[in-house]
């Protein structure tokens, strides 16, 4: 047997491979982090997403405490003929701005605001923790499942049946029926369907909405707090922490497999050959590339890659950053609004326009997007646009549409901003597969797996790899494909450490 | 032709025409599609070829699978629980291949031509089991049970009558071996395989020779006692010589509606078959190995040797104190050892560590009326005949 070097060794150095190995760190485990690139941080990345939301409190107490400043950010829906709607996250406010367009919309609002907030806090336990594995027959176990089965219960008879209506629904329904104005639709729309694979009009559109507010603190279209410094101070507050803790950390060091002695994991084999031996392996990559890259093919039972290949991972979530050379004036908006969160989602239809052609691998000329301003004092400002339904690998070869694509998202902004096509210095656009190429994903997803109820809590990545624990022993994983999900909290990085702490 | 549906939807093998001609009581069954005679004559004449001559069975329907490929010997190795990875060419093995679970999918036998080609053979159809286990594996599988025509020849003459039908110093053939023969003109592979635990071979061509192999068989083996054979008197060999069968004396994993259903190597007696020493994984191998260091394995599949003459269809089997311990699977009068015997599945330690005060309960049909028999039975081996012969090498010889 190979002498031990590592208590474990951690695949990816994203920032939930860091919040996991700075909480092993932290316990004197002796921890090594592989990262493929050239810097960590992975898909926290301006290149990628357009802000970093809140840590949870939970993720940054597990590793002493992130000393992260965060700003509020508002909502924008952007409405061609000018009349938006700014959202703020204050619903008092809110109610007034909303009431100013339809009084019955501005108290459905709040009712609804109401409703969804209790049913993602009823859930919200359960997403910060580790999921319940029925299989294992364990007291704590079935105790957490029937805790969250009385959570339920205990939203009273009313709110219950409510929340067995809602959980398989899609959101379009039940915004058509609360909402007069299609602008609120498409916004509360857009924030539902963000990063799926799923129409607003799609079964099952409305849980992503509550996974979100869930991981996000209750907030979202309107209350969002932003981290200040952005994936930067994010990635180098938890660097140096790793620092701190005694992290060793290899950079540029992609590993081409797992090395399995005794049907057991007990180190990595980087491409260029060299090997490194742990107790543990735990992988931040997706569960996709973990099972069949990692772990190998050869090395699964026929039903595990079975259900690995099912596995639905195909990202819908193209990036387009805009270089300026001055600051873009947008209609009717003053320079206040243009820190906020800008959401072109006109209406529930708009959406479903654009999701249909991304279900052959085609592409919207009318694309979704959300948009955010960069702007520091010593540099030019920029634009970070999110746009959805860009598919995964596009009908024509991404490379022979990129262009067209781009200058159509340009045209859709100059509806909303007269002068932006003056203001462009460059452009980088990041589909989903090169997504997938660059940042070794998969798919290219942002939650390394789809946000939906077959693929959520026991059932993530996949039935039987729950609770961070993989089909082969000492291999864990520790990324956005095991629950609860992406979103940048670190939760899934915390809740894996936990399993491994337990187990070393 | 005919339109309806119902005869037309159903396969003929290549040895049809010779098949049906030899059928002398129209008794058929549908086997993967395909229709093959349940008993040409009765089920003793039959028997007693097989036992004492040269017995015929149309084996084309049979599922066949050839593996090919780089990657072939190892993703076979990777499939079945036991270990493959000396299995030398021109030879075949016995197999059995699991779940994830453990539980055992279906048993077959493996024929290595290269370590680049194998062809698998089992009585279902897996292909999609196939397909999807070769994930990750650089190799094509083709599903070649309707392009392969196969007949097995099986009891103390078949050697005679090959010989007789062109295929030289098969004599020499050693059990679980295989070699290429051109015998008039066309290629024939023959195996000595078979599944009646006597000296026998499997021999496997192109449909277009069938008619043709048929005949110079049947005339090879007219001084040998030579007669076709049909399934019933197959189950009779199959279970004197202590084979077990997917779906009678246990549920394929994938066909078991309740899990409780489902049996692993280990409770089915095949437990020699699983090698966890191999180098490398297998299928099963995880959940096979947590039952064996926990000794959760609850049933085993014996040998029963009954009291009496009735046989034990379907009894119950019960302890000295009447409590349920298990079922006949598998049961027959032995004409060839005058034994009433059977297969039964138990409850362990009963068949294990306790082999006595076991107990069928046998209904024995009498006229419409059943006469309710308590017979004691003895825990012996499975295997209840194994005649010398089948595994001599050179083969017997007759003339």
């Amino acid at each position: 047997m190979s002498d031990m070097q590592y208590d474990a060794i951690i695949i990816g150095g994203g920032h939930n491979g860091l919040v996991c190995a700075n909480i092993l760190g932290k316990k004197n485990k002796k921890v090594l982090v592989c990262e493929a690139r050239e810097n960590c941080g992975g898909m926290v990345n301006h290149e990628i997403i357009n802000y970093v939301p809140s840590v949870p409190n939970s993720v940054s107490q597990s590793i002493g405490g992130l000393n992260l400043k965060y700003i509020p950010k508002g909502t924008i829906a952007l409405s061609e003929s000018g009349k938006h709607i700014r959202l703020i996250g204050n619903l008092h406010l809110d109610h007034a701005t909303i009431a100013k367009f339809s009084t019955q919309d501005a108290d459905r609002y709040l009712e609804f605001h109401d409703k969804m907030s209790q049913f993602s806090k009823t859930l919200g336990k359960f997403m910060l923790d580790s999921p319940p594995r029925i299989m294992n027959n364990n007291f704590s176990d079935y105790a957490k499942l029937f805790k969250l089965g009385l959570n339920v219960r205990m939203l009273g008879k009313k709110r219950f049946n409510e929340f067995a209506r809602m959980i398989g629904l899609n959101i379009a329904d039940e915004l058509e029926d609360n909402f007069e104005s299609t602008l609120l639709q498409g916004l509360i729309a857009h924030d539902s369907v963000l990063g799926s694979n799923l129409g607003a009009r799609s079964p099952g559109s409305l849980i992503n909405l509550l996974y979100r507010m869930a991981v996000h603190g209750n907030s979202l279209f309107g209350g969002i707090y932003e981290m200040e410094g952005g994936s930067e101070s994010f990635i180098s507050a938890l660097l140096e922490k790793c620092n701190r803790n005694s992290v060793e950390i290899k950079t540029s060091a992609s590993v081409k497999n797992c090395l399995i002695e005794d049907d057991k994991a007990v180190g990595v084999e980087l491409h260029n050959g060299e090997k490194f031996f742990g107790k543990t392996v735990i992988s931040n990559a997706d569960p996709r590339s973990t099972y069949l890259c990692l772990l190998g093919a050869q090395n699964l039972d026929t039903d595990v890659k079975r259900r690995i290949k099912h596995h639905r991972s195909k990202g819908r979530v193209a990036k387009l950053s805009l270089e300026l050379k001055q600051m873009p004036e947008f209609n009717d908006c003053d320079i206040e609004d243009l820190n906020s969160r800008m959401v072109v989602s006109p209406s529930i239809d708009y959406i479903e326009e654009n999701f249909n052609p991304s279900k052959f691998d085609k592409l919207s000329s009318e694309p979704v997007l959300e948009i955010c301003l960069k702007k520091d004092k010593d540099s030019n400002p920029s634009l970070d646009i999110q746009v959805q339904y860009a598919p995964y690998r596009a009908h024509g070869g991404w490379e022979n549409i990129k262009e067209d694509y781009v200058n159509s998202i340009i045209k859709i902004l100059s509806k909303y901003s007269s002068n932006i096509e003056s203001c462009i210095e460059s452009k980088t656009f990041i589909t989903p597969d090169d997504i997938e190429q660059n940042y070794h994903v998969s798919g290219g997803h942002w939650h390394h797996g789809e946000i939906q109820i077959d693929q959520l809590f026991m059932l993530r990545p996949i039935p039987g790899a729950a609770q961070y624990r993989t089909h082969l022993d000492g291999l864990y994983l520790c990324g956005a494909g095991a629950h609860p999900g992406g979103g940048m909290h670190g939760i899934s990085g915390k809740n894996a450490a936990k399993v491994v702490l337990g187990d070393l | 032709m005919n339109s309806d549906l119902r005869f037309s939807a159903l396969k003929k093998t290549p040895f049809h025409s010779r098949t049906s001609l030899a059928s002398r009581t129209n008794k058929w069954y549908t086997w993967n599609g395909f229709t093959v005679p349940t008993e040409y004559s009765t089920v003793e004449l039959e028997y007693t070829a097989a036992r004492n001559g040269t017995s015929v069975m149309d084996l084309t329907p049979m599922g066949k699978y050839e593996i090919t490929g780089d990657d072939a010997h190892l993703f076979v190795d990777y499939l079945v629980t036991r270990d493959l990875s000396e299995m030398k060419d021109n030879t075949v093995a016995y197999i059995i291949w699991c779940n994830e679970d453990g539980k055992v999918l279906d048993d077959g036998t493996i024929f290595k031509y290269s370590s680049k080609k194998f062809m698998l053979c089992c009585a279902v159809k897996i292909f999609n089991w196939l397909n999807d286990s070769a994930e990750g594996f650089d190799v094509g599988i083709k599903d070649v049970t309707d392009t392969i025509a196969a007949l097995s020849l099986q009891g103390p003459t078949s050697c005679s009558t090959l010989k007789n039908y062109g295929a030289h110093d098969l004599e020499t053939l050693a059990p679980f071996e295989m070699k290429q023969f051109t015998i008039d003109g066309y290629n024939v592979l023959i195996s000595r395989t078979g599944f009646t635990g006597d000296l026998g071979y499997e021999i496997w061509t192109d449909p277009e020779n069938a008619e043709s192999a048929w005949d110079s068989i049947f005339e090879a083996g007219k001084q040998l006692k030579i007669r076709p054979f049909g399934m019933h008197a197959l189950d009779m060999t199959r279970i004197e010589a202590g084979f077990i069968q997917t779906n009678t004396d246990f549920m394929a994993a994938e066909d078991a509606l309740r899990p409780v259903r489902m049996r692993s190597p280990y409770e089915i007696g095949m437990g020699w078959l699983v090698h966890f020493k191999k180098k490398n994984y297998f299928v099963g191998k995880k959940a096979l190995k947590l039952e064996k260091e926990k000794s959760t394995t609850e049933r085993c599949l014996v040998g029963l040797d009954i009291d009496g003459d009735k046989p034990a269809h379907g009894s119950v089997i019960y302890n000295e104190k009447k409590e349920d311990i298990g079922i006949v699977t598998a049961a027959m009068w032995s004409p060839t050892m005058k034994r009433n015997i059977a297969l039964a599945s138990l409850k362990r330690p009963y068949g294990i560590k306790i082999k006595d005060n076991i107990f069928a309960e046998i209904y024995h049909p009498e006229e419409i009326e059943y006469r309710k028999i308590w017979a004691k039975c003895k825990v012996v081996k499975r295997q209840f005949y194994n005649p010398e012969r089948r595994n001599k090498v050179p083969a017997d010889l007759y003339e």
